[in-house]
């Protein structure tokens, strides 16, 4: 592997070597109990610099930026702003510096309005007009409307994005953070942003882009440093990189390929959605509007849309997590269960792999075979009411076995296993139960490549077993590369089926928007 | 030095058994240091703390007759407390368990029959679980929080038993004196020998004991339980239906604390009084935790919890300590206890150091 | 209670009690001996209350016998299960009179005494005496009827407020000649009651003063372990009797007197019998005559003439001359209890579970 400094010498600076850097990182180490998050990480960004952190999940590329943004503190290292060290830091340390951070997961409060969300971070007396003409000014000018009044519930996830970003520039930022800005956007509302972005870095901000997703790197960075478990493994320059470069040092090999053979698909749909109509019952929720969705045997078919738009409604109707009150319109093999339990509807040979794998697809501290048997119990793991612990101990075995779950073995906790590992243990153990029907929620969230051409290996070969194999995902890379077809979920609404065959990134985005729907639904919502 | 508190990666299993050794060499140490202050000699102090007690068989019989309702009551909370169902009014079952053994003790017509025994039983445990069964339901069907409610119980259960105790169940002979008259020498658990307390109802213990342990390691209910308990969501998402955790964690829980409650009347007390119990309903939650919500290690806590208290009459009988002395230590002890637990989950390190010009 | 055929198994179980050294030892102690004497307390020991004179005589105990007396207490036993443990305790350990002070305590020394009959078991407060175990108890009433006479002198609303412990003959029976001790002053005087069925819960005791006091009595007596009634009468600036200690450093100069309550010479007698081997079980039930109820200073605030009578009809008790339960004695039902020229019998006295006419408040 060459060291960072050797590819430094190898490489000279895009940008204007005489200018002072605006950050440099020396040798920074973090360490967490059992894992190193970033061992002798350094690098620096040059003023009006787009610089990409690219990494896979858990390669530690979230753990740095907080580091830069000072909500965690290095074990190590010492990081240079224009040239000044930085004694002691913080978050109030960044923001008096410049540095802003939009993280992956919002900090909004929902119930009220976008210009009071943006107050709290304003130190000092304001006035809310004024505050909200300011807003205003400055969305218009990088391109990002939005209406400083309207209730943070009422907003999409795109729209939630834009009003941290807006509060970040209302700072005027010297050094912009963006975690994983796109994993909740449409592919359209991802060219608005990096045109944004492109603005800023003209204006001589400089931006830190985290992502794993070497497309949008590469038309967008200008450079970019590449982390893997915690350590730096290369640096690029991604727009002269290829793809396959870039890929092979944040994996450390080269992709696994996925085969995708023919299906045959039976006559009639293991599982049917008929005209499935439910209000939400929170006004955070989103209501179900006139859902049609069949599955057939032998088929894979995708649910795509960014997250928030009913997919979690739309999962807990299948799974029998919460039971829907109408006739005959959630049919398991044409048997209606709308109003059975989960338990039941698994007893009909429905499987399911939630998203949030601890806590829901696992219980953390249990081990292994107490995980294999929550849902494996029915494998005659339980007579006389007494547990059959070498039954289930068995079918741990066999799931870490056959689906090479990384364990000291089945007596590990649950959360003592890496995501990747988890998932997979979880993944197996739903497979292994032969169900007819598979529905799985963000197969390879968090996990990583290698672990996720497996995972999604393992969904296509069940399916031509003759199995129905549901996906529901926001990685339109994924739902193209393993389903049959697809649907699009939009603010509760679902289109009509899509032949993978015969559509594109293009049409399925422009339905994560709503805007090719017939509805006359406020289009501006779902961006 | 600076210290910072971190999390393990995995619970270290050298705590998991190293705790409780921490937990009392500390103790040790502390109260070695105050009894010295005070002007005591910490090894006499601690020898009549832990060791006089049990020096014989009547020690002995005492420990174990205390212990017995601790561990009970145990047993049937840690099944609960395992599922997220937090049955704190075990007191009031207890009472209510009492109430209704003793009823039939009192009034069943005919006072010689060895019926009256097992009848006694069955009454006690039915009286602790239709205590229990209010806030079962309120909390299965609409949600109530059981904390409040079992806890609201236990006031009501008092008062229903200081009712009785004042009113129509008052002795007759009683001189006015809030207690009922003795029960018949049939309602009374038989003892092992008459020199010492110790009476047959500690078998029930013995058999609850090893239920619990079979029904929550080996039981697939007991599992079900668990994982309501660890995981709603995941219980959930398997179809495990947690009204059903409800009703046995509270059932269970209650049932005991009443039999707890019926062999206090029928075994050291062998009448009703306005104050039945000696708060066993809150210190067996005590030993529940202190177990760990485990059989084994709820056996263990009951009989720590007893000689405890043991231990805490002989320091006054022996050295004449003040009461007051004596309940400082017992908390001492508990509080390194379960202070030490927290060396499973997590270690000290030295804070990282402040390097020059470094971002720490 | 044991029935007959553990009755029976005792005869098998003898060895083991010899084992234990708890029945073997030598039926009474020798004179040069030293004598191990135990007591046990319901609560701890404090400035005042119950206990605290309780330990009085344990130290009168210690004062007369010097170091030919060994003295063991422990304190905070009220629960039957624990009282049985600790004289079981106390009488394996070699003690040979064991003192208990509670009415709680009554079921476990029966129990007790029984399995040790050669140890002299001492019961205050008790009802039912044995072979071994013998019951002592004071003539409350004697001091309340005093201290009645003092507050039918200065009460103005002719309310007296009574706190107490719990519904008990000794506690109905000092109440009710508290108010026929005021009537021998003012006959319209009433007397208000609320129970605690505690004897030690300062708070709910606070409460029920104020209660009284907004009532509108302007005597306040508790006969409880505390002296919370005392302190709320003096804050309020209405009277106060204290019970079994002089309360007057509580009473904001409003403390009237107190009856107070003198064990000493039962706990010496006692031990000096058993010392000498002549100790006998008896039922002891003693008042002024005998000092074990003593009245303390009254309060220079109470004019002449009510002292004087307070004065008098004390020597008249003592005398025997005068009988608080003298006739005619009628119940709050208006019926006679005691007809004019008698008085109520000991038994009456004793199971009191009546009040006398003039009483606010219900018995249970």
């Amino acid at each position: 592997m060459p060291s960072f400094r050797e590819i430094q010498e190898e490489l000279p600076n895009v940008l204007e070597t005489n200018m002072t850097p605006r950050l440099e990182l020396r040798h920074i180490c973090k360490r967490y109990p059992g894992v190193i998050a970033n061992d002798d990480v350094s690098l620096s960004i040059m003023p009006g610099e787009i610089h990409a952190v690219l990494g896979e999940n858990g390669a530690g590329k979230s753990t740095l930026m907080k580091i830069i943004y000072g909500a965690i503190r290095a074990d190590e290292g010492e990081m240079v702003f224009d040239g000044n060290p930085i004694a002691s830091h913080g978050p109030s340390v960044s923001r008096a510096l410049g540095i802003e951070m939009v993280y992956q997961h919002f900090a909004l409060f929902e119930s009220v309005s976008v210009v009071e969300n943006i107050a709290l971070s304003v130190s000092g007396k304001f006035d809310l007009t004024v505050l909200a003409n300011r807003v205003r000014d400055v969305s218009k000018k990088y391109g990002l409307p939005i209406d400083p009044h309207r209730f943070v519930y009422n907003l999409s996830v795109g729209e939630r994005q834009r009003v941290e970003i807006v509060r970040c520039l209302m700072q005027k930022p010297k050094l912009l953070i963006l975690d994983e800005p796109t994993s909740v956007l449409t592919p359209q509302a991802v060219i608005k942003l990096f045109e944004t972005l492109r603005q800023l870095a003209a204006e001589g901000c400089s931006i830190l882009y985290i992502s794993h997703k070497l497309d949008e790197v590469q038309v967008l960075c200008d450079s970019a440093t590449v982390l893997r478990n915690g350590l730096i493994t290369g640096t690029a320059k991604p727009k002269q990189s290829t793809p396959i470069e870039l890929a092979r040092m944040m994996v450390g090999a080269d992709l696994p390929e996925t085969h995708l053979d023919p299906s045959t698909t039976s006559d009639t749909p293991f599982l049917n959605v008929n005209h499935l109509t439910a209000p939400s019952d929170n006004p955070f929720g989103i209501s179900l509007n006139d859902v049609l969705l069949s599955v057939f045997g032998g088929e894979v078919v995708g649910i795509a849309g960014v997250s928030g738009n009913g997919q979690a409604e739309l999962i807990s109707f299948l799974s029998g997590e919460v039971l829907f009150k109408g006739a005959d319109t959630i049919t398991l093999g044409g048997k209606d269960v709308g109003q059975l339990d989960a338990g039941y509807r698994r007893e009909q040979g429905l499987a399911f792999v939630p998203e949030e794998r601890l806590g829901r697809g696992a219980v953390p501290p249990h081990h292994l075979s107490d995980n294999a048997m929550l849902t494996g119990h029915r494998l005659g793991m339980v007579k006389n009411w007494m547990i059959q612990r070498g039954k289930a101990n068995d079918f741990a075995a066999q799931i870490i076995r056959k689906f090479n779950v990384k364990t000291t073995g089945y007596e590990s906790a649950a959360n003592s296993l890496s995501g990747g590992n988890l998932q997979k243990f979880i993944v197996g153990r739903e497979i292994e139960l032969g169900p007819k029907v598979l529905i799985i929620s963000q197969p390879t969230w968090g996990v990583d490549v290698g672990a996720a051409a497996f995972i999604r290996q393992a969904l296509i070969d069940l399916s031509r077993t003759g199995a129905a194999v549901l996906i529901i995902s926001e990685e339109l890379d994924e739902l193209f590369e393993v389903c049959d077809r697809l649907y699009v979920i939009c603010q509760g609404q679902l289109s009509k089926s899509l032949d993978r065959k015969n559509t594109n990134v293009e049409e399925v985005g422009l339905l994560m928007t709503g805007l090719n729907n017939n509805s006359n639904s406020d289009n501006s919502k779902a961006v | 030095m600076r210290f910072q508190i971190e999390r393990r990666a995995e619970p270290s299993s050298f705590m998991r058994f190293g705790a409780p050794v921490y937990a009392t060499f500390s103790t040790l140490v502390v109260s070695s240091i105050m009894f010295a202050l005070l002007g005591h000699n910490p090894a006499d102090t601690l020898f009549a703390f832990f060791i006089t007690p049990l020096m014989t068989i009547n020690g002995i019989s005492e420990w174990l007759l205390k212990a017995s309702p601790l561990i009970l009551i145990g047993c049937g909370l840690a099944i609960g407390f395992r599922a997220n169902v937090w049955n704190i009014g075990a007191e009031g079952q207890l009472v209510i368990g009492a109430v209704c053994a003793s009823g039939v003790g009192l009034f069943y017509p005919a006072p010689e029959s060895t019926l009256l025994l097992p009848l006694m039983v069955i009454a006690g445990m039915a009286g602790g679980m239709v205590w229990a069964a209010i806030p079962a339901f309120l909390r299965a069907r609409m949600n109530t929080n059981e904390i409040l409610v079992t806890l609201m119980m236990t006031y009501i259960a008092t008062l229903l038993l200081s009712l009785l105790v004042h009113g129509p169940w008052r002795d007759p002979d009683g001189y006015n004196y809030p207690q009922t008259a003795l029960l018949p020498d049939a309602a009374m658990f038989e003892l092992f020998d008459p020199m010492y307390r110790l009476n047959t109802s500690i078998l029930i213990t013995v058999v609850a004991v090893f239920a619990m342990w079979f029904f929550t390691e080996r039981s697939f209910f007991g599992y079900k339980m668990s994982v309501g308990g660890a995981a709603p969501l995941a219980a959930r998402y398997a179809g495990f239906k947690q009204s059903r955790s409800i009703w046995v964690g509270l059932l269970i829980s209650g049932g005991l604390a009443g039999i707890a409650g019926m062999a206090e009347a029928a075994g050291p007390l062998g009448q009703l009084s306005a104050q039945i119990s000696p708060g066993y309903g809150f210190a067996a939650i005590i030993v529940a935790f202190i177990g760990r919500l485990h059989a084994v290690g709820i056996v263990l806590g009951g009989l720590l919890l007893s000689l405890l208290y043991l231990g805490g009459e002989a320091v006054q009988l022996s050295l004449g300590l003040p009461s007051a002395l004596t309940s400082i230590f017992q908390g001492m002890l508990l509080f390194f206890l379960l202070a030490s637990d927290f060396l499973i989950f997590y270690r000290f390190t030295p804070s990282p150091k402040p390097t020059k010009g470094g971002v720490t | 209670m044991t029935n007959s055929s553990r009755r029976e198994f005792l005869k098998y179980s003898a060895a083991a009690g010899a084992a234990l050294g708890s029945t073997s030892l030598s039926n009474l102690a020798m004179a040069d001996e030293v004598l191990k004497v135990g007591a046990v307390y319901v609560s701890p020991v404090s400035e005042i209350g119950w206990t605290k004179q309780h330990s009085l005589g344990v130290d009168a105990i210690k004062a007369a016998l010097g170091n030919k007396v060994e003295v063991t207490t422990i304190d905070s036993i009220f629960k039957p299960q624990d009282a049985e443990r600790v004289f079981r305790e106390m009488a394996s350990s070699g003690n040979k009179l064991i003192f208990g002070t509670s009415f709680s305590h009554g079921t476990p020394m029966q129990k007790v005494a029984k399995r040790f009959p050669d140890v002299a078991f001492e019961h205050c407060a008790g009802i039912k005496h044995t072979k071994n175990l013998g019951t002592f108890e004071a003539k409350y009433f004697e001091g309340t009827y005093l201290a009645g006479v003092a507050a039918g002198h200065v009460s103005k609303s002719a309310k007296i407020g009574f706190i107490g412990g719990f519904p008990i003959p000794d506690i109905v029976g000092p109440a009710n000649a508290l108010l026929l001790g005021a009537q021998s002053v003012n006959p319209d005087m009433t007397c208000s009651v609320i129970f605690l069925n505690s004897w030690f819960d300062p708070g709910k005791e606070k409460e029920a003063a104020n209660t009284l006091i907004s009532q509108g009595c302007d005597v306040i007596c508790s006969m409880t372990d505390t002296a919370t009634g005392v302190q709320v009468a003096g804050q309020k600036d209405v009277w106060s009797i204290g019970y079994a200690s002089d309360m007057s450093q509580f009473g904001n100069g409003k403390h009237l007197t107190a009856f107070t309550l003198d064990w000493s010479s039962v706990y010496v007698n006692a031990a000096k019998s058993v010392a000498t081997g002549t100790w006998k079980t008896s039922e002891r039930w003693q008042g002024l005559s005998e000092g074990v109820v003593k009245m303390s200073p009254l309060n220079t605030d109470i004019p002449a003439a009510g002292k004087a009578e307070v004065k008098k009809a004390q020597a008249a008790i003592i005398a025997g001359s005068l009988h608080p339960f003298a006739g005619e004695v009628k119940d709050q039902a208006d019926k006679v209890r005691a007809a004019a020229g008698g008085t109520l019998s000991t038994s009456d006295i004793r199971g009191f579970n009546w009040f006398v006419k003039g009483m606010v408040g219900k018995l249970g």
